[in-house]
């Protein structure tokens, strides 16, 4: 659905993003990680026809990105949720929706019940004929996401869906989104949020200027640091700590406290034979955990490398 | 070019100042003073034994006050267009809408010339009312509307306004600032006034005709300076350069 290929945007002789090649499948929910000013809010400006290219190719459905006469079709059929709500604050709730209904050329009739499904579903109905400037940040940015919706878009993209919002209106906004992800939609969300695009996105790139990684969260977590294996034992005694550096797949081991800190190729393999040779050398086992890094881990040694380079 | 969209854009510009009484009093209040104080000059001011044709002249001059009326509001509505969507932050979804910079840039010149165009015929209206209620009294005629009456407002008034609307807005898409585009759209319309005032004090052509004249003039003027905002509306500039 989204199709990049060394996308590259400078801005007189600063890069702003570099070579930005990757592909988001239909119905897929992309999270773009990146600190600020790494490019995330140009690649999106530049996917939805708002800025130029310098050079790269870039692709909407069968619409080339930059090209005059496709832009007015990727309009069309992508919504955008810019950083800034940008709502009209003196018009109602409803005449901002009809608004942009009516620009993305909704037929009435479906616009009416765009609105009313979009401003039920996000609990604004109610609140419809309110001007924009009472509402609060949260419901603004709600409703901010159902302009974004209006015209039944096939890709979304999402600058910052959360940011400045508290803990409560986010979720909100995260359930929304999640519901979206259920109707098979294809969002490109940008977001500072590690724990929130774990959680929504299906995959994830890391952008500083260029595309450092792009994975799951889950593969972005195992890729990046090898997985370790604790044990946690009632004591660590000397037979166990020989027995245990006596074992070929164990490449290293560490003790902290009543813990064996293992490095493994292929713990699911090898943990048994682990597990085996410690009991059979007196240790008490207590329990068997993994050690994983945390998408925050992954993402600051990937940023730190970059910034390194 | 979709005209209903320039028209969804109109609306909704239309809606917003309908909304703001600062630009609603603004907007209202010159029309309608000159409309009232002009013909008070005549009625207290002028002596008994006038000539009829003097009297003609003056009003017919004192016309021409309503182009510069009509060129002066732009400053107020137009360069408010794109900086008041700059200041809400709402520009960056209404680029991303399917709507084309001709369309864009037609919908926010309607929203500017409808309302400075009524407030400007309001003035006028009051204007030609008193005026005829004077001359009715004093001379047993009505003395508007007549020829150049019609010329001036219904092609002169105009064809000035929308000339001012578009440099309007296109220093609107141009700076950050409200004062800034305010204070710039000042300094934009004083050639149209000057020219305008100019054209009044010409004494060896008929009003009527140089009416015409100055009307065609720009007429060709406006269709110009609408493929020159088109030719300089540059979207990515505006998105980029506003903070």
């Amino acid at each position: 659905m989204i199709e990049t290929e060394n996308l590259t945007r400078k801005f007189g002789d600063l890069t702003a993003v570099e070579n930005v090649t990757l592909k988001v499948d239909e119905g897929e929910v992309f999270g773009f990680l990146g600190p600020n000013a790494a490019g995330k809010t140009t690649t999106v400006r530049m996917l939805c026809c708002l800025i130029s290219k310098t050079s790269g190719k870039a692709r909407i459905g069968d619409f080339e990105v930059d090209r005059e006469e496709d832009c007015l079709a990727i309009r069309k059929m992508v919504g955008l949720l810019p950083e800034n709500v940008g709502l009209y604050d003196t018009l109602s709730a409803y005449r901002n929706l009809d608004f942009y209904g009516r620009l993305y050329e909704v037929p009435t009739q479906r616009r009416q019940e765009n609105i009313e499904r979009l401003l039920k579903l996000l609990g604004i109905w109610d609140r419809r004929e309110d001007a924009v400037g009472t509402f609060s940040k949260g419901t603004k940015q709600k409703l901010a996401i159902a302009r974004a919706l209006i015209h039944d878009p096939q890709v979304l993209f999402l600058d910052e869906p959360t940011a400045n919002l508290d803990p409560e209106a986010s979720k909100t906004v995260r359930d929304f989104i999640l519901e979206l992800k259920k109707e098979k939609r294809t969002i490109f969300m940008n977001t500072h949020n590690l724990d929130e695009a774990g959680r929504i996105c299906d995959r994830i790139g890391i952008l500083k200027t260029r595309l450092i990684a792009v994975d799951s969260p889950e593969n972005l977590e195992r890729g990046t640091f090898k997985r370790k294996t604790v044990v946690h034992l009632e004591s660590v005694s000397d037979a166990v700590l020989a027995a245990v550096k006596k074992l070929s797949m164990v490449k290293s081991v560490h003790t902290s406290e009543n813990k064996l800190i293992l490095d493994m190729d292929d713990p699911e393999k090898d943990n048994p034979e682990l597990v085996r040779a410690i009991v059979k050398a007196g240790g008490g086992v207590q329990y068997v955990t993994e050690l994983r890094s945390s998408l925050e881990d992954v993402y600051l040694k990937l940023i730190r490398e970059a910034e390194a380079q | 070019m979709r005209f209903w969209k320039s028209w969804i854009v109109a609306t909704k510009d239309l809606s917003l100042f309908k909304r703001n009484r600062y630009i609603l009093y603004s907007l209202i209040a010159m029309p309608v003073l000159v409309g009232i104080v002009l013909p008070s000059v005549y009625l207290f001011f002028l002596p008994a034994d006038v000539p009829s044709a003097t009297v003609t002249l003056l009003v017919n001059l004192s016309t021409t006050y309503f182009v510069i009326i009509a060129v002066v509001l732009p400053t107020i509505m137009a360069s408010y267009s794109f900086v008041g969507e700059k200041v809400e932050k709402s520009l960056e979804p209404l680029l991303a809408t399917p709507t084309t910079d001709g369309e864009l840039l037609f919908g926010k010149s309607l929203a500017a010339f409808l309302p400075c165009m009524g407030a400007t015929y309001i003035g006028a209206a009051i204007f030609v009312a008193l005026v005829d209620y004077w001359s009715f009294s004093r001379l047993g005629v009505f003395l508007l509307p007549n020829a150049e009456w019609a010329v001036i407002n219904g092609l002169m008034a105009p064809l000035a306004c929308i000339l001012s609307v578009e440099s309007n807005i296109i220093i609107s898409s141009k700076v950050n600032d409200i004062r800034a585009a305010q204070q710039l759209g000042v300094f934009a319309v004083l050639p149209i006034i000057l020219v305008m005032i100019l054209a009044s004090t010409v004494q060896s052509i008929p009003l009527l005709t140089l009416s015409l004249i100055v009307a065609a003039s720009l007429a060709v003027a406006d269709i110009a300076l609408f493929y020159l905002s088109k030719a300089t509306f540059r979207r990515e500039e505006i998105l980029t350069k506003w903070r």
